[in-house]
């Protein structure tokens, strides 16, 4: 076959996805120095400064218990408020992990071997944010448990008709089957540090690598656990929003009542994730030094799924607005009505221009590659679906069927310091993750890399092994990975 | 507190020189506070927690009602409480008692039933054996029983401001020389065993002057004097009126003396349904008063110029000669006078109590022309006061002055607020002796205060409004052993002896009775009334000459500048039910402002005076508004109302109260809200809500206003996110359903047309999903044997005049707590029931004069409950006899189903509102109903302890339950007779015949819910005329 055709027909000849001409070793090295070296003074910095920010948090929640549900904003229109809000919005971030680990696996985009790593550990703190407010959004927080079906000598179960009940299960069994995906994806790179490492510090890695060898059997299990697990978390990435979504669209609230809600949902909460990653990655990839690993091509795809799934959104507003004129349900209509020019149009207009607007600048190349932009519009994005939520939550409570009951929402400082204060837990984890683990997934980061080739070397080694390998599969029609 | 003989004999026995022994010197001079102290095992303080009633004393005060009970009739002057040893026979533990009693109110006796429980009175009713009731209560007999239990009420007499004791007052009482110049101030009334102590009063001292302050004035009396020649009180039936004018009469509000008999005659005359003709409602009035609401044809207008319109009237009518003023030709004159003289005898004219005794007159005038009177009106016999109490005021103030008064006593008064001018005067007196409920505004001036007992504690009698004699019988031991009744006060300085009410009353019923009088005692005490005794009807003839000379006086020209009128609160009155937690927090009917007083004006006027109110944030911030009429100012917080006439300032008395209280201010950590999870923590609940208007002794002035202030947050229940287009919506979404009587006569279906309906297709369209699945068609829903009653209710809002009687009924009976205004502000209020308005423009009805109506909303009872589909844990279900109820203790709070409830009828526990409660408060609550505790929902039941109740008893005799043996509380006290209730599975239940009517309709049917609760559309019957 001619070369050049196979060159403009082929789309897996993109630019590699490691830059720099690293070798294995090179690899191993950035990856795993940062485990080892001697904590860096702002490492501390950072992490007094989330610390605090946790200890905000706790702070919060104890006055939060001690005196009750009073403290918060909340009236009687509006009996969700920024629990909730924060609730979805963190459930909704950590949509980008397990889509990049399991969806993107399934679908061999080798591009997220840079960032499933951090992906995953942020999904999983962000599932822990999340689960902080179920628990304590309940008047009765004593007896939250009840929300589970444990055997008591009352013989009651949970009602399993409510939605909340299904976000129960929803949300745990992702946390779980994440925890579990990513732990398992960490085995290999933690026997790597066991490797390297000497003392108590080799005990406790030792433990957590389980005995990993790196023998032909344990990779074969390896992969086997690995892409079982992928299949199991691909229809949870998609199944947890829409039963979060549930939440609202079951209901018979205007502006709730909407079928629209769980791709809309998922959707938002994809778009949420990867502004997210966005956020963290911009900023961890420059100080860890991992450039060459995270490259400004991952970090532009990633900015084109931001694109794709914010116009998705912004499609998904519009559909609503639609649907509200065309159903000729004038509860519906008021609903959407009082969001652009009702009391709460300023969060409706925050929403509309973060989500919608302001992503499609992303159309041209210069700016999704230029990374102070892309950070400024991912933090837009992180904004803007915030506002989603409680754009979703608060405006249509606060003035549905019955005039005489329409009532206005503020937050009040425990409000807002609550929600402050889970960016502290969720960046003290982030932080312990990048002191402690690997920060990128060593093993598939080398096997992405030119020389996991089997053909590399075939040409002396001129680096050019994906060609070759194409015009060998393009001639016996079959593919090679 | 236990009263031990042998220390109790040194008081009797103080005077007997034999040798004694004594224990230190202070007891052998008999300090008085040796005294104070003696009677106790320890010093004050030292066992007794520091307010309201300690466990020892509830313990004994229900083992003192619990005597009680067992000797309604025949209690002994004094009790010694002592336990059981044997349970008085008819006596059930846990099975409430009731007692009919009265409640002596405003010049008249109330008459009332009250429940009973283990001894401690908990629930007020109407007696439904009394006209004057049938049942049915305001909301002040309601609200009255948390007055018995208010943790700041006075508790000990005190002297020159030091603890004393009733034995030091006997002994001042004794001692009084007999040439004392004695004054008493009086609230008005209608005891004859108090007119006999008061008789005896006179005869004791030189000179006594006894001026009776009527509550509200009495310038319907003097103008009933003017037009008649004696003080005769104006009875309305109004169940036969054709053709009702009020005249700034706000007759169906609480705040009118009649406003339950009224409603109930109104109620009557509305009756649409079959061949019933429907009368109609003329409302001419400056404020927007809940008769205003109901009014068919409704005019603003000045009530400095109502005078005109009335004087007008009255010459259309022949019924004056005098000058018409300014209306003389107002349109709408000969349009009413025509129909009130095609409707002769049904036609009647009402005139509000602030109105001046001449409007009073022409009404009674215009009555007799038509023929009005012993049909429609009745003027009763009843005796009123009718001096001028303001003159008599002021010649004692002179006479105090000129060093002529040597002793004042206010007996339940509190002249030092309510004439401020008058408490200079007061403090010149040498002895100022004070009977009342709380250290008030008076009580902090007297020399001697005592504490004064409620009725449910005291002996006493009176007549109703229509003139039946009834008995007010005590229910429990006075809560504070100091405290007296007025009667047994008066009856003490009158022979500086103590005796005691139970005697005095029965010593005046020995004359009533012609044959044995221990029989017909105990019939009286059982019935609460003595049948037969009624006022006399009078017939006579106006004295043209007299209603001439009533509006000499009254201006009849066009009133220039700002009008101010001042009346008395829907809530808390003139003061008096100012502690009244309740009562603050009860919405006003029409503004429904809380925890405050306001000056209404329309948008228009407002505008005028540059002042503002806007909404920010859900609160309402207004302008503060300084009113000056002549000397005298006050500042108020503004309140902007739609239908107010145009310069007119309406002011609400009763607030701006100074009351101190016993109770400790509550001290909390940092950490901890508990300051605002009740509202007792800061003293007396009523001193610093609001502004005392007081200081405008005219109740219709004429003002300039300027601007004082601003910021200031007014905590309503429901204007926290009002639009103007508010009406429209209301409109669109069907949720209140009107229609004239020809509209109604033409399509007695009309409520099917307010119906909202999708745009593409029906909803028959929409079948019901699951339908046969339905959880109420499950087997051990069928089965159960409650599932042959089927609960629902029915509203008339054709009768409903959204007085609130319900909302404070219901608070009474299901333990809803107060929040206090901060938390009414945030929308955290806890009613069960609300009444929710809506202005209405369009149809005639402009933004400026717009109708407002209202609309009681309990809990839905939802067939397909929306609530109850989306709560996790299943704590709110369905009911096999159809009700929707909250499971508190299985509730977790998630507040999902709050959410999702259309009617937005729940209402959360944001904070521990019982925490901190005092503990007499605590004795208000229904042993039958669970007090809710922090984070959980809860709402309107159906009052289902009441239906469980007649479960039991139907249960018990073996037989079904009769219709009408369930009474929810809100029905029980609607004095219009506007809520049905029933078993709806019965065709022949009084609530499934209401829901046979052409004028249902559900609320928010589309959404197929399936509300057990219905409304019947209200039909108005306007004059085509005046459209």
């Amino acid at each position: 076959m001619d070369k050049t055709l196979a060159h403009t027909a082929d789309f897996h000849d993109e630019a590699p996805l490691v830059t720099g001409n690293l070798s294995f070793h090179d690899i191993t090295e950035i990856v795993s120095s940062h485990t080892e070296k001697k904590t860096p003074l702002a490492w501390f910095g950072a992490f007094g400064l989330a610390l605090s920010g946790l200890m905000l948090m706790i702070t919060m929640i104890a006055y939060l218990v001690w005196n009750g549900t009073g403290v918060w904003g909340l009236n009687n229109p509006v009996g969700w408020g920024y629990a909730i809000v924060n609730f979805v919005f963190w459930v909704g971030i950590g949509h980008a992990g397990t889509l990049i680990s399991a969806i993107l696996f399934l679908f061999r985009q080798q591009w997220r071997t840079a960032i499933n790593r951090s992906a995953e550990a942020m999904t999983i703190f962000a599932v822990i944010c999340a689960l902080v407010f179920p628990g304590i959004h309940v008047g009765r927080i004593w007896v939250a448990y009840w929300m589970f079906p444990i055997p008591n000598q009352m013989a009651m179960w949970p009602q399993f008709k409510s939605p909340l009940l299904w976000d129960v299960f929803a949300v745990s069994t992702y946390f779980t089957i994440s925890a579990a995906f990513w732990y398992v994806g960490l085995v290999p790179d933690l026997a790597t540090l066991r490797d390297r490492a000497t003392g108590f510090r080799r005990k406790v890695m030792g433990v957590l690598a389980m005995g990993w060898t790196g023998a032909n059997r344990h990779w074969r299990n390896y992969e086997k656990a690995y892409l079982l697990l992928a299949a199991l978390a691909t229809p949870l990435v998609l199944s947890v929003h829409s039963v979060v979504s549930f939440d609202f669209a079951v209901s018979v609230v205007p502006g709730w009542h909407t079928t629209i809600f769980p791709p809309y949902f998922v959707a938002g909460a994809i778009f949420s994730g990867f502004a997210m990653v966005v956020t963290l990655m911009v900023v961890a990839r420059k100080v860890y030094g991992v450039e060459n690993i995270i490259t400004i091509d991952h970090l532009e795809k990633m900015n084109i799924v931001i694109l794709l799934t914010g116009s998705m959104v912004g499609f998904a507003y519009i559909t609503e607005f639609f649907i509200a004129w065309y159903s000729g349900v004038q509860y519906e209509q008021y609903a959407f009505t009082n969001r652009m020019f009702g009391p709460y149009a300023w969060a409706y207009w925050t929403m509309m221009s973060c989500n919608l607007f302001f992503p499609q600048f992303f159309w041209i190349k210069k700016l999704r590659r230029n990374i102070t932009f892309m950070f400024v519009i991912s933090i837009f994005v992180n904004i803007g679906m915030w506002f989603e939520r409680f754009v979703i939550t608060v405006t249509s409570l606060h003035r549905d069927y019955l005039p005489s009951s329409w009532d206005y929402y503020s937050p009040t400082f425990v409000d807002v310091l609550t929600f402050v204060g889970t960016f502290g837990l969720f960046f003290t984890f982030f932080l312990l993750f990048l002191r402690f683990l690997p920060i990128v997934a060593i093993s598939e980061v080398k096997g992405v890399l030119p020389e996991a080739n089997p053909h590399f070397y075939d040409h002396e080694g001129d680096g050019h092994a994906a060609e070759h390998t194409v015009s060998v599969s393009s001639a016996d029609g079959n593919s090679a990975h | 507190m236990i009263e031990l003989p042998v220390i109790e004999s040194f008081d009797a026995n103080e005077d007997t020189p034999r040798s004694r022994f004594w224990r230190s010197v202070s007891q052998y001079e008999n300090s008085s506070e040796f005294k104070r102290i003696s009677g106790e095992e320890f010093i004050p303080g030292a066992s007794n927690a520091p307010e309201g009633a300690t466990r020892r004393q509830f313990i004994q005060l229900m083992g003192a009602s619990m005597a009680m009970a067992g000797l309604t009739a025949c209690r002994k002057p004094l009790e010694h409480i002592v336990p059981f040893s044997h349970m008085p026979e008819d006596r059930v533990e846990g099975v409430p008692v009731f007692y009919a009693s009265g409640m002596p109110f405003r010049g008249s006796l109330h008459p009332v039933l009250v429940e009973s429980y283990d001894g401690r009175p908990r629930k007020i009713e109407g007696n439904p054996e009394h006209l004057d009731s049938l049942g049915t209560t305001s909301q002040y007999q309601q609200a009255s029983v948390l007055n018995l239990y208010d943790p700041d009420r006075m508790s000990q007499v005190s002297h020159n401001g030091e603890a004393s004791s009733w034995g030091a007052f006997k002994s001042f009482a004794a001692s009084m020389s007999a040439s004392s110049r004695v004054v008493v101030l009086a609230e008005t009334s209608s005891s004859m065993t108090f007119a006999a102590a008061r008789r005896n009063l006179e005869q004791r001292f030189s000179s006594v002057r006894w001026v009776n302050c009527p509550i509200g004035g009495n310038e319907a009396a003097r103008g009933l004097n003017a037009a008649f020649g004696s003080g005769l009180r104006a009875s309305h039936q109004l169940a036969g009126a054709k053709v009702i004018v009020s005249l700034d009469a706000d007759f169906m509000g609480s705040v009118d003396q009649d406003s339950v008999s009224n409603a109930r005659g109104f109620s009557a005359s509305r009756n649409v349904e079959g061949t019933g003709e429907m009368s109609r409602l003329y409302v001419v009035e400056s404020g927007y008063s809940i008769t205003g609401g109901m009014a068919d044809n409704r005019l603003r207008m000045k009530s400095a110029e109502v005078a005109s319109f009335a004087a007008a009237l009255a010459k259309a009518l022949g019924a004056y000669a005098g000058d018409a003023g300014v209306h003389a030709s107002h349109a709408w004159i000969e349009e009413v006078a025509s129909d009130l003289r095609s409707a002769g005898s049904t036609g009647v004219v009402l005139v509000g109590d602030h109105q001046p005794a001449g409007v009073h007159a022409l009404a009674a005038s215009i009555n007799t022309a038509i023929g009005a009177v012993g049909s429609t009106v009745q003027y009763l016999d009843a005796n009123e006061d009718v001096s001028d109490v303001h003159a008599e005021l002021e010649a004692i103030e002179a006479d105090i002055a000129a060093g002529n008064v040597d002793v004042i006593v206010t007996l339940g008064l509190n002249p030092v607020y309510s004439h401020p001018g008058f408490a200079a005067a007061y403090a010149k007196v040498d002895e100022r002796i004070h009977v009342g409920m709380h250290k008030d505004e008076t009580a902090q001036q007297a020399t001697w205060t005592i504490p004064q007992t409620h009725f449910l504690e005291e002996w006493g009698d009176g007549t109703s409004r229509s003139g039946v004699h009834g008995i007010v019988q005590p229910l429990i031991a006075p809560l504070y052993d100091d405290a007296h009744s007025v009667l047994e006060v008066v009856a003490l300085l009158g022979s500086g002896i103590e005796e005691f009410g139970y005697d005095l009353v029965r010593s005046t019923w020995r004359s009533m009775f012609s044959g044995d009088f221990e029989k017909g005692w105990r019939k009286v005490v059982h019935d609460g009334f003595h049948e037969g005794s009624r006022f006399r009807s009078v017939n006579g003839s106006v004295s043209q000459s007299g209603v001439q000379a009533a509006m000499a006086g009254v201006s009849v020209a066009a009133h220039t500048g700002l009008e101010v009128v001042t009346r008395l609160d829907p809530k808390v009155l003139d003061g008096s039910f100012a502690n009244n937690v309740w009562m603050q927090e009860l919405p006003d009917p029409t503004t429904k402002v809380v925890w405050d007083n306001v000056a209404q004006m329309n948008p228009k006027t407002a505008e005028k005076l540059g002042l503002s109110a806007k909404l920010d944030g859900g609160k309402y911030i207004a302008d503060i508004v300084k009113l000056d009429v002549g000397s005298a100012s006050v500042e108020i917080p503004l309140w902007i109302q739609p239908g107010l006439a145009d310069d007119s300032v309406q002011l609400t008395k009763g607030y701006g109260r100074n009351i101190v209280s016993d109770r400790a201010i509550r001290k909390t950590n940092f950490f901890d809200t508990s300051e605002v999870t009740d509202v007792y923590g800061q003293g007396a609940v009523s001193t610093g809500v609001g502004q005392s208007v007081n200081s405008l002794s005219s109740l219709i002035a004429t003002a300039t206003a300027s601007k004082a202030g601003s910021g200031f947050m007014i905590a309503s229940t429901q204007d926290h996110g009002a639009i103007q287009e508010e009406g429209e919506i209301v409109k669109k979404r069907g949720l209140f359903r009107q229609a004239t009587v020809e509209e109604y006569r033409a399509n007695p279906k009309f409520v099917a047309a307010g119906e909202p309906k999708p745009i593409r297709e029906d909803w028959a369209d929409y079948p019901t999903l699951w339908e046969n699945s339905h959880p109420s068609k499950t087997e051990e829903i069928t089965s159960s044997k409650y599932h042959d009653y089927q609960w629902g209710m029915v509203i008339d809002l054709n009768t409903c005049t959204g007085c609130s009687a319900c909302i404070i009924a219901c608070q009474s009976e299901n333990n809803i707590q107060v929040v206090g205004k901060d938390q009414v502000s945030r929308g955290r209020d806890m009613h069960w029931i609300r009444t929710d308005r809506y202005f209405v423009s369009g149809d005639g009805a402009t933004f400026d004069d717009p109708q407002m109506v209202l609309q009681p909303l309990p809990c839905q009872h939802c067939e397909n409950a929306p609530c109850e589909q989306v709560c996790p844990v299943a704590a709110t279900v369905h009911s096999p006899d159809g009700t929707n109820q909250m499971i508190y203790n299985r509730c977790i709070g998630t507040r999902y189903c709050a959410n999702n409830c259309p009617y937005k009828v729940r209402r959360f526990n944001f904070y521990n509102w019982t925490k901190t409660l005092p503990e007499t408060v605590q004795m208000a609550h229904n042993p039958n109903v669970t007090v809710r505790s922090r984070g959980v929902m809860e709402k309107c039941s159906f009052c289902i302890q009441r239906v469980r109740a007649v479960n039991k008893t139907a249960n018990i005799e073996n037989r079904p339950i009769e219709d009408g043996e369930v009474v929810t509380a809100c029905q029980q006290a609607c004095p219009s007779q506007a809520i049905s209730f029933g078993n709806v599975a019965d065709p022949n239940s009084a609530v499934s015949q209401k829901r046979t009517s052409d004028r249902r309709y559900e609320l928010l049917a589309e959404l197929n819910v399936k509300p057990r609760v219905s409304y019947l559309g209200r039909i108005r019957n306007p004059n085509p005329n005046l459209a």
